[in-house]
Formats: C-alpha cells, structure tokens, sequence
C-alpha cells in the first residue's frame, strides 16, 4: 500500500505543478520553480521563529507569502528597475536564498530547522503520517495534495482563456481592456501555492522537474491544449509509476527517480519528434 | 576598529587565505558572469552549478577517493554536458532556452540525487564531505584553494584577452561578427569553457547557488553603471570581489556568520544600490529627470497660452481663469508652475493677475512658434491631415531646438524665422498647404 500511496503523491504533485508549467513555458518562465525553491527559504524560517514550532501549516503560510513576495520583487526590479528580466530574477531568489541561510545560521542554536525541514521533503516518508477523513484513511500529504489537485484543476480551467491569451498576444490583450498584470500575478501565486505545497512531500529537485518536464514533453507532442493536459497528466504518471520501481531497484531517492524518468520520457518524445522533423 | 585592522592587514593566517580566495572567486565570476549576461543567458550558470553534482559523484564513485583535482573534473564534465545538451534541446526543438535550462537542471540534479543516495546507501565511511562539494564550505578553504583559484583566475582572464575581439563582435552583433568569419560556435564554446572552470572550481568553497548568484549579481549590478564592454567587465569584477570582501569581514567579525551567504547578501545590496542610484540609468535620477520635464512642460504650455492670449488682444494680464480657456491647469499644478515661473522672472505678479516679462514673453513665442512650424512641416513634407498636427505639435514643440528650428526652415524653404505666415495660428487649415 505504501507504493501505491507514494505513487499516488507524485501523480497528484505532477498533475497540479504540470499543469500551471504549461502556462509558465508559454510565458518563458520555467526557472520560476527553480526560483521559488530557493527564494522561499527566509519566509519558512521567519514562519518559524514567529510561530516557534514546526507545525507544517505556519511554515506553508510562510513560504506561500514568501513566494507571492517574490514575484512581486521580480516584476518591480524589471520593470521599474528596468533590470534584464532574467536577472532580476537570478538576483532576487539568489539574494532571500543566501538571507535564509543566515537566518538559519543564526538561530541553528535555538532552532532545531534546517534548509532540509521543508524544502528536501521526501516521499519515503509520505505514508508515515496519516489522517481518516470521510471514513477513509490515507496519508496527510495525499489529503493536501488532492485538495491542491482540486484547487488547481479549477483555477486552470477558470482562468486558461485569459492566460492563454495574455501568454501568446499581450499586446492585444492589453488593447482590448484584459488586465495582462493581474493574470500575471494570479498565475504566479497559483505557481507559489503548488510548488510551495509540495515541496513539502516530494522535495523541491522533483518540483521543479514536474512543473516544466511534463509540460515540455507535451508541448512537444502537440498543440491542442486538451492533449497537453492529457499528456502532462499521462507522463507525470508515467514518471511517478517508473520512478517509484527505478529508486526500488537502486536503493536510491525517490523523488530523484521520478525526475529522471521524466527526463527519460521527454527525451523519448524529443527524439521521437527529431526523427519525425 | 581593531577589528577591521586586523582584517586588513590579513595577519591572521586562515583569514588570509579565505579572504585572497573569495575575493579572487568574486573577481572572476564577476568578469565571467557578465558574458553570459549580456547574452541574455544568466541563470545558465545556476543550471551549470547544479548539474555538476553528478559529475562530482561519478567521479568518486570511479576513482574512488575524494581526490580534489578529480572532483572537480567530473563537475567540469558533467557542467559541460549540461550546457551541450541545453544548447542540443534548443536548436533541435521548439522548447525555449528557460525551459531547456529548467528540464537540465531538474533532471541533472535529479540524477545527482540518486546517485548520493545510491552512495550513502551502499558506502560507509569515507563518503561523508560529498556534499561539500555541492553546498560549499567556505570556511574551510585552505591555501591549496588560494593558489588553485589564482591560477584559474589567470587562465581566464588570459583567455578573455586573447579572444577579447571575437567575444565582444559576437555579443554584440553576431551576424556581422559571423560574416568577417569569426565562428560564434567556437567564440560560445570559449565562454561556456570559461564559465565552467570558474564554477567548477568555486563551488566547493561557495556552494551551488552562492556559485551561481556570483555570476548573476555582480553583472547585473554593474550594467546600471556603464553601456561600454570593458568597464562593465572591469566593474563587474569589481563588485563581486568587493562583495567576498565585505563577506568575508562580516564571517570574520560576527560569530557563527557563513562567509558566501554574507557575500551574496553583500552583493545584492550594491545592486540595489546600483539599481536605485546609479546616474543616468537608476531609479532615482530617472524618477528626477522625468519630475524635471514635467515642469518644463507645464511650464512652456502656460508661457505659450499667456503669450497666444496677449497676441489675440485679450489683453496683457492674465489669470488662471484666462489661461484655462486655452490650456487647463488643475488650482494646484497652477499654483506651483506659476510660482516656478515667477521666480525665474518669466512672470510678474500685478495686481488682478499675472503679466508676462519680457524673457517670459519671448520664451513662449519661441514655444508657438515651434509648435507652428512643426505643423507646417508635418503637412508638407509629411502628408499628414490638418486635423493631426496639432497633437504631435504639441509634443513635438518641447524638443526642438534652434538647431533643428532652423534646418526646418531651411527645408520648408521659409528664410527667416519671423514669417509672417508663422505669426497667425489660424494657418491651418490653408488650402495651399492642405
């Protein structure tokens, strides 16, 4: 059961992430996972000295308002700074990154937290802990994640019209009274409550794998947005299923597993596609 | 005091060396980084230092020592096999280049992962410090680091010199560079190899992101400072040795304070400096700059409108009341641009009114008068309808200088600035012109 459950998370965390990174490619901003890994550092810590404990929901507030903080600070230094967009971005996490590890340092002593306490989540330890809700028992990262799932899928849906159009044409957007601004920020605060979220169970390496991996090997594969969905899906199924079988074989992690398959499908689709082009 | 005497001096032997290493590894990334940032390829450094973690364990897992010289050839291999397959991605398929660095990094990284756990699971013992050579420890760096990032740092900038012609005509403008036949492809492999060797031999003491925030930050810093290559360069450097410096004093002075944090932090402070500060392209001086044509503009519209009031007989005196028929101006925004005006001596105060002096008067018929001769222009020379001009001059009446005035005149084959025909607003719409 514990397989099942472990494959169960990664699915759910490759679906919701897989979804927003299709959104994120469009708009050429796949290191924002990357991005928010490290930049959310400083709000977990901070969550932590606040509320004293390790209570994983403080530690999410933290980082989720962190993570909306930090694309806020990206857009204002290019922007108003005018700083090359890529650099701004560079800048900003590589900067709360380096102030969370002092925060850290220094309060290591009275502090039992490291860089690892949220961020390095691992999914061996997925069905440690688990909760019954609904007369059915499943762990607590599968309950989270499948509210995350749920909360995603409505907001890709709701929203995918006005992304989609402000991702390829902005400029019509802009002209025809769409606020492009607001759905930048809406679709980077989905972007920090997801990965946020589930750093926590899977690691931040495999987050940032599943927000662009899946999405590239679809894009990749075709241009109908409904098959994209599908394909992000499939292939972040795929990923966790071979994953979960490949660290079982290694004795190794599992989160790195799946972020290898995935690669391994994306290449497969890559090449697929080179021999075809 | 004494403390920061003591720092300077570098008696203390272990300060001596990780202050000489971090400010020769800043120096460097600075200087490095600045390529890859002015081709638009910054985070291609972030993606690079990531991926050197399987490198680093393959490497130990085949020699089966951790033997520095071998370590860090496997990171330069594997650093190296990320760019190729980035750039492999890109050219072969329709993923972008911050895609193609994001599935590289990932799935690198990832593997890097697997392969730690894979060591951690089967080895004891001797495994333990691995992670050093991803996360950095920068305290205990030891002479042999000095001297290796010396002579890293002379083989790069001796490399950077001897191509310095092709790098700058490929950054630049790589179309031309290519048609006098220089090989983008060899001058792209020249930076990639530079930017290898100085995170594969900085990320053991610095770790992966302090690695690469060196060679993101100190560019991005130095471009509000200079539009040319080699003072960017120069300042680029500059400011991350000034920032492992600054670091390096604070790890010193304070207990228990992590030396590549307090740089990066360092760092990032100057550029937010640089960002708000810098003349010319900072924040503050934009902000001034944009503040100070604002005035003038309002300033000119209302010398313009009193003077277009006076030559229609309305009369010398004029108060806000009058000028709003011609040109609004909001109670306050009159109030401050009139008193802007009074005390340059364009307007005087009279009672009932304002007049204008005679500076004043003649500021603002050189205003109307440009603003006409836009006009004109606009419609003989460049066809524009008669019911368009009068925007653009209205923009347009604020820039030109009697430079340009002239050259216009010359043009539109008018001899002397004072034609009678630019004395009459209601010129258009002539039906000579129109």
């Amino acid at each position: 059961m514990d397989a099942v459950w472990i494959i169960i998370t990664g699915f759910l965390v490759a679906s919701s992430t897989g979804m927003l990174g299709n959104l994120l490619l469009l708009r050429k901003m796949s290191m924002m996972g990357d991005a928010l890994s490290h930049a959310v550092l400083p709000g977990i810590v901070i969550a932590y000295l606040i509320s004293g404990s390790r209570a994983s929901l403080p530690l999410l507030l933290g980082a989720i308002i962190m993570g909306v903080l930090t694309t806020f600070l990206i857009q204002f230094f290019s922007s108003k700074g005018k700083m090359q967009g890529d650099a701004a971005m560079g800048t900003i996490f590589t900067f709360l990154f380096a102030v969370g590890v002092i925060l850290v340092t220094k309060f290591a002593g009275q502090a039992d937290i490291d860089a690892d306490c949220v961020l390095h989540g691992e999914l061996a330890f997925v069905p440690l802990q688990q909760s019954t809700y609904l007369g059915f028992s499943a762990p607590n990262a599968v309950w989270t994640l499948a509210a995350l799932f749920i909360f995603i899928q409505g907001v890709f849906w709701a929203g995918y019209k006005g992304w989609i159009l402000t991702s390829f044409n902005p400029e019509y957007a802009k002209s025809v009274g769409i606020r492009t601004a607001l759905w930048h920020y809406a679709l980077m605060a989905a972007t920090s409550v997801a990965t946020v979220v589930s750093f926590e169970s899977v690691g931040a390496i495999l987050v940032i794998a599943f927000l662009v991996v899946p999405a590239a090997t679809a894009y990749l594969l075709t241009k109908d947005l409904r098959w994209m969905v599908a394909l992000i899906i499939l292939q972040g199924l795929l990923s966790s299923v071979g994953g979960y079988f490949l660290s079982d074989f290694l004795e190794a992690s599992i989160s790195g597993s799946m972020a290898v398959v995935s690669f391994i499908l994306f290449a497969a689709a890559f090449l697929l596609k080179k021999k075809e082009g | 005091m004494d403390l920061l005497l003591k720092y300077l001096s570098l008696e203390d032997p272990n300060v001596r060396y990780v202050v000489i290493a971090i400010v020769l590894l800043g120096g460097m990334s600075g200087t490095v980084g600045s390529f890859n940032f002015l081709r638009k390829k910054t985070l291609v450094g972030e993606t690079v230092a990531h991926s050197m973690l399987p490198g680093v364990l393959i490497a130990f897992l085949l020699s089966g020592v951790k033997n520095p010289a071998v370590m860090i050839l496997g990171a330069a291999i594997s650093g190296w096999m990320s760019i190729w397959v980035v750039d492999y991605i890109t050219q072969q398929s329709k993923i972008k280049g911050d895609s193609a660095l994001a599935i590289v990094l990932s799935s690198f990284f990832g593997l890097g992962i697997v392969l730690l756990t894979m060591i951690q699971s089967r080895y004891t013992g001797n495994q333990s410090g691995l992670d050093h050579y991803i996360f950095g420890n920068a305290a205990a760096m030891t002479p042999e680091d000095s001297v290796a990032f010396a002579i890293v740092s002379l083989v790069v900038l001796g490399l950077i010199i001897a191509s310095y012609w092709s790098i700058k005509a490929i950054i630049f403008n790589p179309d031309y560079a290519q048609s006098i036949g220089i090989s983008r492809r060899k001058t792209d492999t020249l930076i990639s190899i530079i930017t290898i060797l100085t995170i594969s031999v900085g990320i053991k003491a610095v770790g992966i992101v302090m690695m690469s925030a060196l060679l993101i930050i100190p560019p991005t810093a130095a471009r509000f400072w200079t539009d040319r290559l080699i003072p960017m360069l120069v300042i680029s450097g500059i400011f991350g040795s000034l920032g492992g410096w600054i670091g390096a004093f604070v790890s010193y002075s304070q207990t228990n304070m992590p030396t590549g944090p307090w740089t990066i932090v360092s760092v990032s402070i100057i550029a937010f400096i640089s960002m708000l500060f810098a003349p010319k392209k900072g924040i503050v001086y934009q902000r001034w700059n944009k503040l100070q044509l604002r005035r003038r503009i309002n300033e000119e519209n209302l010398l313009k409108a009193a003077v277009q009031s006076e030559v229609r007989g309305k009369g010398k005196l004029f108060t806000r009341a009058t000028i709003n028929e011609r040109q609004f101006f909001e109670s306050k925004l009159w109030n401050r641009t009139i008193g802007r005006l009074t005390n340059k001596g364009f307007v005087r105060k009279v009672h009932g009114g304002y007049t204008l002096s005679s500076s004043g008067r003649n500021y603002g018929a050189d205003i109307d008068r440009r603003h006409k001769i836009w006009e004109v222009y606009l419609q003989r020379r460049m066809q524009m309808s008669v019911h368009l001009v009068h925007d653009e001059a209205e923009t347009m009446e604020h820039f030109l200088t009697p430079e340009i005035e002239g050259e216009i005149l010359r043009e539109l084959g008018l001899c002397s600035r004072f034609n009678p025909l630019l004395e009459i607003h209601e010129i258009i719409p002539d039906p000579d012109l129109a």
